[in-house]
């Protein structure tokens, strides 16, 4: 089972060229890290693949993530984000209590009563790594959170809608060594249990964390 | 030196917001005033010494109200769907079109009422003549909806495009995004617009003047009564202030005592909201912590088993902020296609240049040289004063005193014009024995321009690069130095931008020339010396006329008036528009 198929995609603006071309495959259950220069257009190629390219970027090529052409007619975009959820380089906590911000997106997408809802919030934040920090005070507000802490919450959002598929975009970049550890710790425990592509600019990082690496924009890097 | 001239200028605003208040404390205390009276009982007659303003503060109180709750709703709708919806590149030129409702003066708001909102209302509620407290709502609505849509978009725009991406990351449709990410950290801006539309609702007078009918002591008798009672006559507290009795009032005793009282109710009140508005209306701040729990504790934690089908309600929500937009932008498309039609007799030149003749109008040349001359003036004079205000504001003063003076600015640029004109006429009419004089009007006219050069001057200096000021100042420059080679040139473009969007407004004012400046007729073409000079003027001119409706070719000078004003104002607009453009190309 392939979870992403990426065949000669190439992201553009106004027809000039900000990615590409790249393929790549990540299998099911595999954790795969997407590597290159700043500026290579990494996280562009990640945006590309639940179609959050800001406009005027358009993708180009075959992107197929769990089973749907994202660039074909008719696909569900907010449905197919729900299952391929994305956490962005730098954390966005919303300006609400922690456990809000960790059912936000599950109020949204998934049917259930307040305590499932919540039950799987609270799951999602020990999957992220963050539930022994915030138990006590999970109706505090998430501004109150280091930056580290709210990197794992974005995290722990994504994880509790439970998806397929979860892309990380330089989950790391924006955090001290101290806050870096932590949550590399938290992607690492979910490595041969969910499906990931991480991007990062740091090799020795996905050396760790990886099953694969592939590397982009490596010989197109001058653009 | 240069510290001490700026200041000088700088303190002018300051000293006019204290003299209008002196002159209403003044006038209160010139005779006896009961304000448990004023305030509660409807009894208005001056002839037995009775002054119960309840009814005017009622009429006040239901036009606002009633004008906000049309106009927040498609305001917000339509600023919804231009920022969150709208192709980017189509964002500008929809904001820009449905500014230009706003570029329309209130004068020609009052002629569409009178035209097509009256009738309306007369046919619907069988009310002879249709004046009446709710279509004074409707013109209002119509002229605050400009405000919401503005202010609200720059709220909903300055959300970081981060947050909206975090939210649709977890798979949200686009209207979840908006109601659940969006609108949150927007909500504290929208409720802004809503604060500022009210006061300006509040502190006009010539439109509601034109529509309202104006009848003294109409109050309620019960709760049901309230329905009938807005489809009737009623008054407001401008409109009773814009009123024939400020010039029989004389200038002390009870009865003068009263209507000032009546000034310091809308001031205080118009006050009030422009500085809550003000300080509320940061762009894409988030709202107070304690508003999102209860909202989250309302609405989305609730079991999904009530709501529609995701894709349905995505549809449904977009499309009403759609029509709002399209409601919105058919206004524009109306008003500019009536006033077009209704005013064509000013296509033909001669319109412009032939004098006036005889009760009914004729040309409109010495209105358009009376309106040159009180605008070129007050441009004159609020020019230096705003430039100066505006960088004491951005660079002498401390953050303290900055935040102070830009409170009196906005409060400034509050104050109903109304009581500018009243002001006017107290000190400059009647003190100084000036009678009605084109320098008086322009004096009063420039108060109205001088907030929004203060407004374009702060933010031309808050956008210099912090790079290119600390360079200068590491070449050894002083601070008198630093604003004369840096801070001057940086201003230029907010003052130019500034000055002419003043004067697109305060060519349209009405209500401060009537008292102080204009006649409609017997003006000279040009004004010998200052005593007993008073000119003609565009605004004034539409105003008589149009008190004058039974008369068709009254209408159709009024109406040709009213293109020319627009056009008028139009032009000062987007020369405002083109300097800005212009210059930010030129100091790149």
């Amino acid at each position: 089972m392939t979870a992403v198929r990426v065949h000669r995609l190439v992201v553009t603006s106004e027809g000039q060229v900000l990615a590409g071309p790249v393929s790549f495959e990540l299998p099911t259950g595999a954790t795969l890290g997407l590597r290159g220069p700043s500026g290579a257009g990494k996280s562009t190629v990640l945006r590309a693949l639940v179609g959050l390219l800001p406009p005027p970027l358009k993708a180009e090529g075959e992107i197929c993530v769990l089973g749907a052409r994202v660039d074909g007619a008719g696909v569900d975009l907010p449905a197919l984000r729900a299952r391929a959820a994305l956490v962005a380089q730098t954390p966005v906590v919303f300006p609400a209590s922690i456990m809000a911000n960790a059912t936000f997106a599950l109020r949204h997408v998934v049917r259930a009563s307040r305590s499932a809802l919540r039950e799987r919030a609270e799951r999602a934040l020990v999957e992220a790594g963050l539930w022994d920090e915030v138990a006590g005070r999970l109706e505090a507000p998430a501004e109150q959170l280091s930056v580290g802490q709210r990197q794992r919450l974005c995290l722990a959002r994504a994880l509790a809608l439970d998806p397929a598929l979860l892309l990380l975009d330089e989950p790391t970049s924006a955090l001290d060594p101290a806050a870096r550890a932590t949550v590399e710790a938290a992607v690492a425990g979910l490595r041969g249990r969910r499906t990931v592509l991480v991007v990062s600019h740091d090799q020795a990082q996905l050396a760790r964390i990886c099953d694969d690496v592939i590397s982009i924009g490596d010989d197109s890097g001058g653009q | 030196m240069v510290p001490l001239l700026v200041a000088a200028l700088a303190s002018v605003a300051g000293v006019a917001l204290a003299a209008i208040v002196a002159f209403l404390v003044i006038g209160v205390r010139s005779g006896p005033l009961h304000w448990a009276d004023l305030v509660l009982s409807s009894s208005w007659a001056p002839a037995s010494g009775q002054f119960g303003a309840a009814a005017m503060i009622f009429g006040t109180a239901v036009v606002a109200a009633l004008a906000m709750a049309i106009a927040a709703p498609v305001g917000w709708a339509a600023a919804v769907a231009i920022v969150e919806l709208a192709p980017r590149r189509w964002q500008r030129p929809l904001r820009s079109t449905s500014e230009l409702l706003a570029v329309v003066p209130s004068i020609v708001y009052g002629l569409l009422g009178i035209a097509f909102i009256r009738p309306v209302i007369a046919t619907l509620a069988g009310v002879p003549g249709g004046d009446s407290l709710l279509a004074a709502a409707v013109v209002l609505a119509v002229m605050v909806l400009p405000t919401v849509v503005a202010v609200s978009a720059d709220a909903l725009a300055g959300v970081p495009r981060s947050t909206r991406e975090a939210a649709a990351a977890c798979g949200l449709t686009r209207t979840e995004v908006i109601r659940a990410a969006v609108l949150p950290m927007a909500r504290r801006g929208m409720g802004a617009a809503v604060l500022l539309g009210l006061a300006r609702a509040m502190g006009e007078a010539i439109a509601v003047f034109l529509v309202v009918g104006r009848a003294d002591g109409r109050l309620p008798t019960s709760p049901g009564d309230v329905l009938t009672r807005l489809v009737r006559p009623g008054q407001t507290l401008t409109t009773k202030l814009n009123g024939p009795e400020s010039l029989l009032a004389g200038t002390a005793g009870a009865h003068w005592a009263a209507l000032c009282g009546l000034g310091l109710l809308l001031l205080a009140a118009v006050a009030l909201l422009t500085v809550a508005g003000q300080r509320r209306s940061g762009a894409g701040r988030p709202g107070p912590w304690s508003g999102w729990r209860s909202r989250r504790a309302g609405g989305a934690m609730k079991p999904a088993r009530w709501r529609l089908d995701r894709s349905v309600g995505d549809r449904l929500a977009r499309m009403v902020t759609v029509v709002a937009l399209g409601l919105t932008l058919s206004l524009v498309f109306t008003v500019g296609v009536v006033v077009l039609v209704k005013g064509r007799v000013a296509l033909h030149p001669s319109f412009w240049w032939s004098p006036p003749a005889g009760a009914s109008g004729g040309g409109i040349r010495l209105q358009l040289a009376g309106t040159t001359l009180l605008v070129a003036v007050a441009g004159a004079l609020a020019a230096p004063v705003g430039l100066a205000l505006g960088v004491v504001v951005s660079e002498y003063a401390r953050p303290g005193l900055a935040r102070w003076l830009r409170t009196l600015t906005l409060t400034l640029g509050g104050v109903p014009s109304i009581l500018l004109g009243l002001w006017g006429y107290w000190l400059f009419s009647t003190r100084f024995g000036w009678g009605r004089s084109w320098l008086a009007g322009s004096i009063v006219l420039a108060l109205v321009a001088i907030p929004p050069v203060v407004i374009a001057v702060a933010a031309a200096v808050a956008a210099l690069p912090p790079e290119r000021r600390e360079a200068a100042l590491a070449g050894g420059l002083r601070r008198h130095q630093l604003v004369r080679s840096v801070i001057l040139p940086q201003a230029l473009p907010g003052l130019v931008t500034g000055t002419l969007l003043g004067l697109a407004r305060a060519a349209g004012e009405t209500a401060p020339l009537l008292f102080t400046a204009a006649v409609f007729s017997g003006a000279p073409s040009f004004p010998a010396g200052i005593r007993q000079s008073p000119v003609s003027a565009l605004s004034t001119h539409i105003f008589t006329l149009a008190q004058d409706s039974a008369d068709p070719a009254a209408a159709e000078a009024a109406w040709g008036a009213a293109l020319a004003l627009v056009v008028v104002a139009g032009v000062l607009v987007s020369g405002a528009v083109g300097a800005r453009r212009r210059m930010q190309r030129y100091l790149r």
